[in-house]
């Protein structure tokens, strides 16, 4: 098997870490002292958000994990499933998480002196990954361990997207010949190379992927020079390297618009721009901090008198949603920065009225007119109504 | 324009016995023995007799209609008995009843339920009632065939005898009717009796069912519950109608003197307050049998407006924890029970107490199963109409899974347990005459939902300790099982020589052999503390092994 393009320069050789890790584990035992595994600790207690970097980076807190009783079980599964990980590496064989997962259970099938460590469920499987990444402190996909998700559908008539292949050859589509086919990228699109056939004037990312599919087809990248992208709801790790990319790639503004609602802010927008805790040590190379958020603004909901959906604290999921955003509001370091307070003032706007708006209210405005929602889009960006 | 008749009461209940629990060959066979049992249990608790009672139900024939069977209902007791020229009024005759409308927590409150057996028999068998029935006075006892005369609403008696007897005091009473004989679910016969049991812990019972052999359950309670007289009427309770119905009794009586003769909790304070809020003073000299009826509005209406004590709870009768904690060893092998009797109360207006009983059998349903839930309104089984009932809806509404049960949403609980939820109150309001759901008012729901949640806490401490050393065993497991394995994983990965996998193995085992005996001394301290707490319960509560097996039903 080639070598892939790496995600990353990493400065790390990972199997040469892992052994020394696991000699150090067993030296501790020889010695009958109990071996400890440390890991950063993902959860928004531990982010720190620096404007000047632009993505949530972790603090000083670690997961320890000590040989006890309690523990045994995980140590035991984190060195099994490091062995897999290693010989991958070593083979250049690359799976993913559910693959990873029925590889277990093979080695078990095997090997019944093994039988003790087998998984109920891939969640088990995952989690000990995850342990393994966050301790080595490298990306999953730099074990070799990819997750199935997508990049954004995108459409463009600019843009040119060239990849290397692990055998040296090059993969070249021009996005501008595919019609109304989106271009997708897959889940390590950091192997790929951007051009552009004439400038482009920005950059659109829309959270709903029928939205974002129904501007193209209407022609909106044929009158804009522009790259179009399609995020369908949380960005995946696909999204958020793809959306990078495009950011480090190409010197172009780029706008994310969706919902006006504290789930599409928090969990959608915030991710997008500045990463999430659970993903601290990636986030360096999956956000975008340069991206706005052109909407919906609350300003657009007065202006275009565009329908709302109240919110209702006795309503058990919304209840839920506003008790996240008051959370964030007073824990989140990304909206709690200065940088961010117009971000705030948005949550604040919601969690005080009590609505949410969706992005397709922008086809009430004139339900005759198909156009309506690009015109807006474009009058926005030309008039700098984003945050 | 169609003639207008006249219909007797016998009449009614006749064309509508589905109304009293006849609606099902199944469901008369249960209703008829029902309502024998509650007849005999009222009458052995008024007499302050602790009752015997030796049941059989046994397929005699085919029955008369499609798909039934003639089924023969027998229930004897040793209550106070009857005199012969009572019998024909209580098993032939409605609402003909010691009982009605008397505001004390009876299991039979009207007067129906048993004539309607009766009629039921009529109807399916051409026969009513077979009794025998001696009282103390008697030397021998008198027997006979009551029937309904259903176009005049009167017992008829046939076939009198003066016969001998062997029993001192006490009735027989045997129907043979078209049914057909469920033992066991929701609404089978066995249900009930082990139902009739738990809540009745001073009943001693000897049943055969079908070509089952004869079972004897024990009392485990030798007093004989004492129910409460009735108490004055509450006049929040009352309609306008009532009020003056009421009123009527008391003739010359001034209105002053019967509003604080005839009612509880009102007070010369009280009065004072109806005044201020509308009662004309003037008329509180008057006798209350010169008031017009609008007078008499215009009094109601000043007591409604007034803030009145709630009215008094000394009416209910209970089990009580410790004779329902011995009760529930009689209905099989419990390895855990938790028991909880609500203070008395006032819902609606009306003074009710909640008991409830969970216990955890040995030999029943497994986990994933909805736990078996027994209902109870004044001591008497409820088995259909489950899902419209207070009970159920209280214990839908709790959530089981805080206190470790396992929970589908809006559902009854999952699990080897048997919730016993039982309410008493000398004015339950059920849902139909046939007595099979209670009213789900909020408060009634309320009440039972603190009930359960107080036997939810005490189940879920037990349930704690035992997932405490279910942990604790699943440790020191853990540590046989996945030390080697570790290992075994590092030396592959490092490389290591034969004695390095040697020297780590054997620090491996020093680490955990130091934790496993730490985890060890925790099991045996929690196993210790079960322990503790099971027999603290047996102790506190009378019962042992032996009661528990000797006991059984199942």
């Amino acid at each position: 098997m080639g070598q892939w393009t790496n995600i990353r320069e990493l400065r790390k050789d990972i199997p040469k870490e892992a052994k020394i890790l696991c000699d150090k584990m067993l030296k501790d035992l020889e010695r009958s002292k109990r071996p400890m595994l440390e890991a950063i600790k993902c959860s928004l207690d531990n982010c720190i958000y620096n404007p000047r970097v632009g993505y949530l980076t972790p603090g000083d807190k670690r997961v320890k994990t000590e040989l006890n009783v309690g523990s045994v079980q995980k140590l035991a599964r984190v060195v099994f499933l490091l062995e897999i990980l290693l010989r991958n590496l070593e083979i250049q064989a690359v799976n993913s998480k559910r693959e990873i997962y029925y590889i277990c259970k093979g080695e078990v099938k095997h090997n019944k002196d093994l039988r003790a460590l087998d998984f109920d469920s891939q969640d088990e499987s995952d989690a000990i990954i995850d342990f393994i990444g966050d301790m080595l402190e490298v990306y999953r996909e730099e074990l070799n361990c990819f997750a199935n998700d997508r990049g954004g559908q995108t459409y463009s008539q600019q843009l040119v997207v060239t990849e290397t292949l692990p055998d040296g050859s090059k993969a070249v589509v021009d996005l501008g010949t595919l019609g109304t086919t989106p271009f997708q990228p897959k889940n390590k699109p950091q192997s790929l190379k951007l051009k552009v056939k004439k400038k482009v004037d920005f950059c659109i990312v829309i959270e709903s992927e029928g939205t974002a599919n129904t501007l193209a087809t209407n022609g909106f990248t044929r009158r804009n020079n522009c790259i179009l992208l399609g995020a369908q709801g949380v960005p995946s790790n696909g999204v958020r390297g793809w959306t990078h990319l495009i950011q480090n790639e190409l010197d172009v503004p780029i706008y994310f618009f969706g919902d006006l609602d504290a789930y599409t802010l928090q969990n959608i927008f915030r991710t997008l721009k500045a990463g999430s805790a659970a993903s601290l040590i990636r986030n360096a190379d999956f956000s975008a901090p340069e991206v706005r958020f052109l909407g919906l603004l609350p300003e657009d909901v007065e202006k275009y008198d565009l329908h709302c959906y109240s919110v209702s604290e006795k309503d058990a999921s919304d209840a839920r949603s506003l008790k996240k955003a008051k959370d964030a509001l007073e824990n989140d370091p990304f909206f709690l920065d200065k940088k961010n307070k117009k971000l705030a003032d948005i949550l604040r706007w919601l969690i005080k009225k009590k609505v949410r708006c969706e992005q397709q209210a922008l086809f009430m405005v004139d339900p005759r007119d198909p156009l309506m929602p690009e015109k807006i889009i474009l009058e926005k960006i030309k008039k700098g109504s984003f945050v | 324009m169609a003639k207008i008749t006249k219909s007797s009461t016998a009449e009614y209940f006749a064309k509508n016995l589905q109304q009293v629990g006849f609606s099902s060959p199944t469901k008369a066979v249960l209703t008829t023995l029902k309502e024998s049992v509650d007849n005999s249990l009222d009458a052995c608790e008024t007499a302050g007799i602790l009752p015997e009672l030796t049941i059989e139900v046994v397929r005699m024939d085919k029955g008369g209609s499609r798909n039934t069977d003639l089924v023969k209902v027998s229930v004897t007791d040793n209550g106070p008995g009857l005199e012969a020229e009572e019998l024909p009024k209580v098993f032939g005759e409605y609402l003909a009843s010691s009982k009605f409308g008397r505001g004390r927590c009876t299991r039979g409150q009207q007067g129906i339920g048993i004539s309607a057996a009766t009629t039921w028999a009529q109807l399916t068998n051409a026969k009513g009632a077979k009794v025998i029935s001696k009282t103390k006075r008697m030397r021998k006892a008198v027997s006979g065939l009551v029937d309904v005369d259903i176009k005049t609403n009167k017992g008829v008696m046939k076939n009198k005898q003066v016969i001998d007897w062997d029993q001192p005091h006490g009735v027989h009473v045997e129907f043979q009717i078209d049914g057909r004989i469920q033992l066991n679910g929701e609404g089978g016969l066995l249900t009930y009796i082990e139902g009739t049991t738990l809540v009745n812990p001073h009943l001693t019972i000897h049943y055969k069912m079908l070509e089952d052999e004869w079972i004897h359950i024990e009392r485990v309670s030798n007093e004989v519950p004492k129910v409460p007289a009735a108490t004055l009427p509450h006049p929040h309770t009352m309609k306008l109608g009532e009020f003056i119905t009421h009123g009527r009794l008391y003739g010359k009586v001034a209105l002053s003197n019967f509003l604080r003769t005839g009612f509880s909790r009102v007070t010369d304070e009280s009065i004072k307050e109806f005044v201020k809020n509308g009662l004309v003073k003037s008329l509180l000299g008057k006798a209350i049998g010169q008031l017009s009826e609008s007078e008499l509005k215009t009094v109601f209406q000043a007591i409604q407006e007034t803030q009145l004590m709630a009215p008094s709870t000394k009416s209910v009768l209970k089990v009580g924890e410790e004779s329902l904690s011995k009760s529930i060893n009689r209905l099989g092998d419990v390895d855990f029970f938790s028991v909880v009797t609500r203070k008395p109360t006032i819902c609606d207006y009306k003074p009710v107490v909640v008991e409830v009983a969970i216990a955890r059998f040995l030999h029943r349903e497994n986990e994933e199963t909805s736990v078996r839930l027994l209902r109870f309104a004044n001591r008497v089984p409820l088995q259909f109409d489950k899902s419209a009932c207070a009970i159920t809806r209280a214990i839908e509404s709790v959530n089981w899974r805080a206190y470790g049960l396992n929970q589908p949403k809006n559902s009854l609980p999952l699990g080897p347990y048997v919730f016993a939820v039982s309410v008493v109150s000398p004015f339950i309001k059920f849902k139909n005459a046939s007595k099979e759901t209670v009213d789900a008012s909020d408060e009634l729901v309320e009440e039972l939902r603190r009930a359960l949640m107080q036997a939810g806490q005490k189940l879920s401490r037990h349930i704690r300790r035992e997932h405490r050393e279910a942990d604790l065993e699943r440790k020191i497991e853990h540590i046989a099982k996945f030390g080697p394995i570790l290992v075994e994983g590092l030396a592959r990965i490092v490389k290591a020589s034969g004695d390095r996998k040697e020297r780590a193995r054997l620090g491996l085992s020093k680490i955990l052999g130091r934790d496993s005996k730490e985890a060890e001394n925790a099991l045996a301290e929690a196993k210790d503390k079960l322990e503790v707490l099971q027999a603290k319960q047996a102790e506190n509560l009378g019962m042992s092994k032996e009661v528990v097996e000797d006991g059984s039903v199942d």
